[in-house]
């Protein structure tokens, strides 16, 4: 743990153009160890690219990200060493076609010599177990559900013991009926007290697990708070107005 | 893992030491003439049927040569070729029945007159064209460069015919032959001795605007080449070897028997095979040499050039782009030609014909490969990239563990159809002269007049030998997909 204070994430005044298009516009967030912070909000308004952001997928146009104490924001830092230590999942899963499930979760921290190889292999199966798929760790990910390959994903991000998860809609492209096998997963590591920001269309799961909720309209943080607050007393028109829709769909 | 490394090792190492004992072979201790022939010219240049290279001019310059006590190394690399590589110093002369003009002085300097050839038109056996004015509207065939030709031209206005070039004296005849041209226009020895040989056309005009043969060196190079060749040509004029020389292609006699043992050839298929099978073993290993060579090379360079188009460096980029555009634009004889002429033109340096070919398969097959290295990259999801380095995979192990292995699986039918192309370009690598098995049929069908047999042959070998390489590149596949 690099954190100084408590203090996982520290965006401060965080802009991003695309071309001439301003798409965050100055964003402030700080997100403390072992909190988990879901980001709503319509779609365009920025969530994915702020997301983004936070591991240099992305380069801020302007601002401070200060992520596990390494000022990202800084080009003199190593953003590998940095991104060891954020997990980051994705809509899409982007499991690796080429490798088995097993090498999947291996190849990080056998890469960047984390771990032998028989150590990372037999972190690798447990954290399978974990997400219940012992049983697939030599199946290609081809063979595998939506539900199944997004599971998978999750342990490949954990082999690298990060300390902090972003995930980006990690349920919208599954079936419905796999959602909740993903969410669980979500749910077990949240309460294992790892630090998460969660982009999510899944408002119960937002209510049930996140400690705060950001609303996020037109590139700007409309509103912020507990899930009560946010859900039950939301107090921006903006957000009133997106719940309204969410909910009653 | 190490295996691969080792055998990937001793197969580069061998490929260069093929290529350095290649480019040592002009380097001598003594001044050697380096001097370029025709090949397809009888009975100035041919190749007899000992695989030797014979003819008028061969038995001059050799002869010349030991009364001068001048060391030579022939080059029968056709004409044109062997004219290319004098003005471009990659030879120092060149006797190949060459008439002297006022436009080829501009570029060449010439030696005392050594044979007095007119031109004259010729015509299949059957033919009804007695005289030039029945040319009017009927198409003449011509061999590129030579004085026949320029002759013809001269006449094309005032007889109305049309042209058709040739590069080679046999596609020219067999053109007459077959009566897709109603005539062809030679220098008379030469059409004489065909004839005789078995040509299947007569000669129906007097020799006409006659020319004199020189020998050529480059304009203001090698003047002691040329003072040698002249006192020794006169020396042999004198001591009658000249004349013997002549009579032993064009005296009646000799004539009588050459028509004599081309008649007792078996010119069966089979036949044909069995007479030429070293020579056409030769080429053969010629064209699996420069096929195998250059796919080393091109695939080296191409996956080179085609990482450095999707590398996130814009430098990089733009170089990519730059090569590829040049080397994939250009034709590829153009860019044999431009390597093995115009570079030594540039630079002084002369190169062998083969390591010429060589880089001109590796530059322009490497271009295609590198082509569809970046598409099969760029076919990758980008997630794929994006998953990788967000794990904090560097972009290079990325790049190596993830994206190359997918992208590779995208590629491998495009690099076996770059394989099966480059062993067919090699054949375009005849016009430098290179003895691959293109030219080595070339060579042989001026000799014994079989074209379609022996082009039967030739491509039966080719056949052949893609069937191979594509065998070997679907097992290769199989391995890789498993
Ligand atoms: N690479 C890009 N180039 C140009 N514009 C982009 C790029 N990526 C995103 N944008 C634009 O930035 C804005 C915000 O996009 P972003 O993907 O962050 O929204 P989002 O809140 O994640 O939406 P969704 O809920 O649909 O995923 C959009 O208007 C989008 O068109
Ligand atoms: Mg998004």
């Amino acid at each position: 743990m690099n954190a100084v204070d408590n203090n996982r994430v520290v965006v401060t005044d965080l802009v991003k153009n695309y071309g001439s298009n301003e798409v965050l516009k100055g964003l402030n967030l700080t997100v403390k160890n072992n909190e988990v912070v879901c980001m709503i909000g319509p779609s365009g308004s920025g969530k994915s690219t702020f997301l983004r952001c936070l591991n240099k997928l992305e380069d801020p146009t302007k601002g401070k990200v200060v992520v596990d104490g390494f000022d990202i924001s800084d080009k003199k830092t190593n953003m590998n060493k940095v991104r060891e230590s954020i997990g980051m999942v994705f809509q899409h899963f982007n499991l690796f076609p080429n490798l088995t499930v097993l090498e999947n979760v291996m190849l990080a921290p056998v890469e960047l010599k984390k771990a032998t190889k028989s150590v990372a292999e037999k972190e690798a199966r447990q954290l399978l177990a974990e997400v219940g798929l012992a049983e697939k760790a030599d199946a290609s990910p081809a063979s595998l559900s939506g539900g199944q390959e997004q599971r998978v994903a999750i342990a490949r991000a954990l082999a690298m013991h990060p300390d902090i998860m972003l995930f980006d809609e990690p349920t919208s492209a599954l079936d419905p009926e796999m959602v909740g096998d993903v969410l669980d997963v979500m749910k077990k590591l949240a309460k294992q007290g790892m630090t998460m920001i969660v982009v999510t269309h899944e408002m119960g799961f937002a209510k049930e697990v996140a400690d705060r909720v950001v609303f996020m309209a037109d590139g700007h943080i409309m509103e912020e708070g507990d899930p009560q607050q946010i859900f039950d007393h939301p107090q921006n028109p903006r957000t009133q107005d997106f719940l309204r829709k969410v909910l009653n769909a | 893992m190490r295996k691969k490394i080792f055998w990937f090792a001793l197969l580069c190492t061998t490929l260069f030491s093929a290529l350095l004992v290649n480019a040592t072979t002009s380097h001598a201790a003594e001044k050697t003439y380096t001097i370029g022939t025709d090949i397809t010219y009888a009975p100035f240049d041919f190749q007899g049927s000992n695989g030797q290279y014979t003819g008028i001019d061969i038995d001059l310059i050799k002869a010349i040569a030991k009364e001068e006590h001048m060391k030579i190394q022939l080059k029968p690399v056709g004409f044109n070729a062997a004219v290319q590589a004098v003005e471009a110093n990659q030879m120092d002369g060149v006797i190949a029945g060459m008439t002297i003009t006022n436009a080829r002085k501009q570029q060449f300097d010439f030696s005392d007159p050594y044979y007095y050839a007119g031109e004259v038109m010729a015509v299949a056996k059957n033919s009804k064209v007695k005289s030039l004015s029945d040319l009017r509207g009927k198409k003449v065939a011509l061999k590129v460069g030579t004085q026949g030709a320029a002759y013809a031209k001269s006449l094309q206005k005032k007889y109305g015919f049309k042209i058709t070039e040739f590069d080679q004296s046999n596609d020219m005849y067999n053109d007459v032959i077959t009566g897709n041209s109603a005539a062809a226009f030679e220098d008379y020895p030469v059409m004489a001795y065909g004839i005789q040989n078995g040509i299947k056309l007569k000669i129906v005009t007097k020799p006409a605007q006659g020319g004199n043969y020189g020998f050529a060196v480059k304009k203001g190079e090698n003047p002691e080449l040329l003072a040698k060749f002249n006192k020794g040509l006169k020396a042999l004029k004198k001591n009658g070897q000249y004349n013997k020389i002549i009579a032993k292609y064009l005296g009646k006699s000799s004539v009588a028997k050459a028509t004599a043992t081309a008649q007792k050839q078996d010119n069966s298929l089979w036949g044909l095979v069995k007479q030429n099978k070293s020579a056409l073993g030769n080429g053969l290993l010629q064209t699996l040499y420069l096929t195998i060579i250059s796919i080393v090379l091109a695939t080296i360079f191409g996956v080179i050039i085609g990482l450095m188009q999707v590398v996130p460096a814009k430098w990089a980029n733009w170089t990519s782009s730059t090569l590829i555009y040049i080397f994939r634009g250009m034709p590829l004889l153009v860019l044999a030609l431009f390597i093995y002429i115009g570079v030594p033109n540039l630079t002084g340096n002369k190169i062998s014909a083969f390591v010429a070919g060589i880089i001109t398969l590796t530059l322009n097959e490497g271009a295609y490969t590198a082509a569809f290295v970046s598409g099969g990259i760029t076919a990758v999801d980008g997630g794929q990239m994006e998953a990788a380095r967000s794990l904090g995979l560097p972009y290079g192990k990325a790049m190596r563990r993830v994206i190359l292995p997918q992208g590779i699986k995208i590629m491998i039918p495009s690099f076996i159809n770059q394989f099966i192309i480059t062993l067919k370009d090699t054949s375009i690598l005849s016009v430098i002269g290179i003895l691959e098995l293109t030219q080595t049929g070339k060579i042989i069908i001026a000799r014994n007049l079989q074209g379609f047999k022996v082009w039967t042959i030739v491509a039966i070998m080719y056949i052949v030998i893609i069937t191979l390489l594509t065998w070997l590149s679907k097992a290769v596949e199989r391995r890789i997909n498993k």
